[in-house]
């Protein structure tokens, strides 16, 4: 494999993760909070829909974004309803509204623009160098010569780990993921509190979503997500809830992503299928305990009541 | 020793009161018993229609209309009841075995992967042996197809009792792997060469399940799905093995207590969930596609986690529940031709059902403990 190819590989890996790391971001929020993010497919496909349609009617590609995090929100809201106030079971909840999605998503493409399949091309969002940086040899081709999201994604994973780790707001989340009955018997309302990660977290996941159809496919298409959230869930995984970890994950799977789509030209031994299968298995196998053990937040999946 | 008493409800609220189990949200031993099974599930799916009427309403189009044409499509002649019975047959046999699960609060949601392996093997045998005679070649499919469909609940469940990884998760994950299992056997040994579509060449008819009636178009799953939905209500209700599911699912700490062991309770039920599952993918190349196809499973487990529970995880249950999936997909086909409202309408009404289910579920759950 010569260089360029490798750097080629590398860049894409970064290009794919973009999306994934997004959704993730939005997950780690919602699980730090005991909320199970199942429903992330559902939100990232409603955000995908919401951002190429919002683009393709206004022609502008900021609203097409703001739309996608009231449409990734909005799904997040029905599950932060469901889960937190109704005390509905979280994983099925999340199951449930990737279906919805999915069904309101192809079903609104087709009400509201007519036909059996409706196109609505789009042009991709193209990369951006940044200056000086982008011309130091390999690192700046692999990391600053990427699409503007891009940039911003992997950007956001700052924030989003200084406010978990180091504000009272985020210990406060994640206090109520792991015990919240303490939490509450300190004055804050779990319920709340879960609800609001929820729909933030459902926020995010739409944007990843808007990354997907306005920055690298340019269109949107029935149940275009395909398994996207559900390979940023095993990104949570396997980074272990905690933003940096979750990047380098989503980074991996990107590279696996990348490869099962050159891997005819290279004529690898090994199907693309196969390469396809490795972010389930390895997020199998972190937590199957390969590695070090893995710790779920605690009160995750429970619901809270007032005892 | 309670094991070997059939029978017992009484035991089961005893413990349940003394040691309420707040683990999982499913209290389906609490509230009173109409609500729980025929209104709670009616009114969810009454109010799911309605809230779909909204977007119907928004693609400039008559909710009535559509619904009409949808109860047109589906039991408007004897062809579209045969389509929609072979199309509930995979949810019944999968529903059937994800409600037993649940019913011992086993949260299995691998149906997809299970469907997606017995499909594997099934068409293995039938594309291997074509030259053994019908019925054999027919019963072998569908044998291999639950065993395969076991095996792959099996690992599931032995991860979940040798590592402690939570069964969801561990289904979850493979469903995906047993998906792309079905992709990667399609590009390479099982492919059918030149074919357009990953898919494998066309079965000897030898292999095809019979029609049930002459000239129909009905298969015979449809009652292999009943007599599987009629065995695991005696399982459940009649059984030693069926009173540890339910002493398991109504409080862990009572079927420790009562000497229950969680381990083979859980290996047990979900090897029986697989195979159910593995056996309604065997069928469905066998009986629908008459050939392996990509993605021939796809949205089958999620179908049999909402029809387990939208039937109150009741096995006897799990028949209506999953008729009525099999009739509105039937129907909704039928609407698209006929009043140009897109089929995909039917996946709004179904994800909107299972979380007005769920809430209803999760409501009467508000006299458990943190």
């Amino acid at each position: 494999m010569s260089t360029s190819v490798l750097i080629e590989l590398l860049a894409a890996s970064v290009r794919i993760a973009t999306p994934l790391l997004l959704v993730a971001l939005g997950g780690v929020l919602s699980e730090n909070a005991g909320t199970f993010a199942v429903g992330l497919e559902g939100m990232m496909l409603m955000g995908a829909f919401g951002g190429a349609v919002s683009t393709f009617v206004l022609k502008n590609v900021v609203a097409g974004l703001v739309a996608s995090v009231i449409c990734g929100a909005a799904i997040a809201a029905v599950v932060a309803v469901a889960t937190a106030k109704f005390r509905a079971d979280q994983m099925v909840t999340g199951l449930a509204v990737n279906i919805l999605a999915f069904g309101l998503t192809s079903f609104l493409l087709r009400g509201l623009f007519g036909g059996r399949a409706p196109v609505i091309a789009l042009p991709t969002l193209g990369p951006l160098a940044v200056p000086y940086l982008s011309r130091v040899p390999i690192a700046g081709q692999v990391l600053f010569q990427q699409p503007a999201l891009t940039y911003a994604a992997f950007l956001l994973t700052i924030p989003i780990h200084f406010f978990l780790f180091k504000t009272r707001a985020g210990l406060t989340l994640r206090a109520v993921g792991e015990n919240p009955v303490a939490a509450f018997s300190v004055g804050t309302n779990p319920v709340s509190v879960r609800m609001a990660a929820t729909i933030a977290g459902g926020g995010l996941a739409g944007v990843g979503g808007a990354v997907l159809s306005l920055q690298e496919i340019g269109t949107f298409t029935d149940g275009m997500t395909n398994g996207r959230g559900f390979i940023a869930l095993a990104a949570i995984i396997v980074g272990r809830w905690m933003p940096f970890r979750v990047m380098l994950g989503c980074l991996l799977f990107g590279a696996a992503s990348a490869i099962a789509l050159n891997i005819q030209d290279w004529g690898l031994p090994v199907s693309s299928y196969i390469i396809q299968m490795t972010p389930y298995l390895i997020a199998l196998a972190v937590l199957c305990g390969v590695g070090r053990a893995t710790r779920m937040p605690a009160a995750i999946g429970k619901p809270f009541t007032r005892s | 020793m309670f094991a070997s008493k059939p029978k017992g409800a009484e035991p089961v609220t005893a413990f349940d009161k003394a040691a309420p189990s707040a683990e999982y949200p499913w209290s389906l031993l609490s509230g009173p018993k109409v609500w729980r099974t025929v209104l709670a599930p009616a009114l969810a799916v009454a109010l799911a229609f309605a809230v779909t009427a909204l977007p119907i309403a928004i693609s400039g189009k008559n909710p009535v209309l559509a619904y009409w044409a949808l109860l047109r499509g589906a039991v408007g002649s004897i062809d579209a009841i045969a389509f929609a019975l072979n199309k509930s047959t995979p949810y019944v046999l999968a529903g059937v075995g994800v409600a037993m699960c649940f019913r011992s609060k086993v949260i299995n949601i691998g149906s997809e992967g299970q469907i997606a392996v017995g499909g594997v093997a099934a068409s293995w045998i039938a594309l291997s042996f074509s030259y053994l005679p019908s019925p054999i070649l027919i019963v072998t499919a569908l044998l291999a197809a639950g065993v395969a469909g076991a095996v792959w609940a099996g690992i599931a469940a032995v991860i979940r009792l040798k590592r402690g990884v939570h069964e969801v998760l561990g289904t979850l994950m493979l469903n995906f792997v047993g998906t792309l299992f079905v992709s990667e056997v399609l590009h390479g040994p099982m492919g059918e060469i030149g074919a357009g579509f990953p898919q494998s060449p066309l079965f000897s008819q030898a292999a095809w399940l019979p029609s049930l009636f002459p000239g129909a178009n009905l298969h015979m799953g449809i009652a292999v799905a009943v007599v599987a939905v009629f065995v695991c209500h005696l399982l459940l209700w009649h059984t030693p093995f069926g009173f540890r599911l339910r002493v398991l699912g109504s409080s862990r700490n009572a079927a420790a207590y009562a000497g229950v062991s969680f381990a083979r309770a859980v290996l047990e039920v979900m090897l029986i969930a697989g195979a159910l599952a593995g056996t309604a993918g065997g069928i469905e190349v066998l009986g629908v596609h008459y050939r392996l196809i990509q993605g021939f499973s796809q949205g089958f487990g999620f179908n049999a986690v909402a029809i387990a529970l939208l039937a109150g995880l009741n096995p006897i249950a799990v028949l209506p529940a999953g008729l009525f999936f099999g009739f509105l997909e039937a129907g909704a086909l039928s609407m698209q031709r006929e009043m140009g409202v897109p089929s995909s309408l039917v996946f709004v009404i179904q994800g909107l059902t299972m979380v007005f289910v769920l809430c209803s579920m999760g409501i009467g759950l508000k006299q458990q403990r943190v």
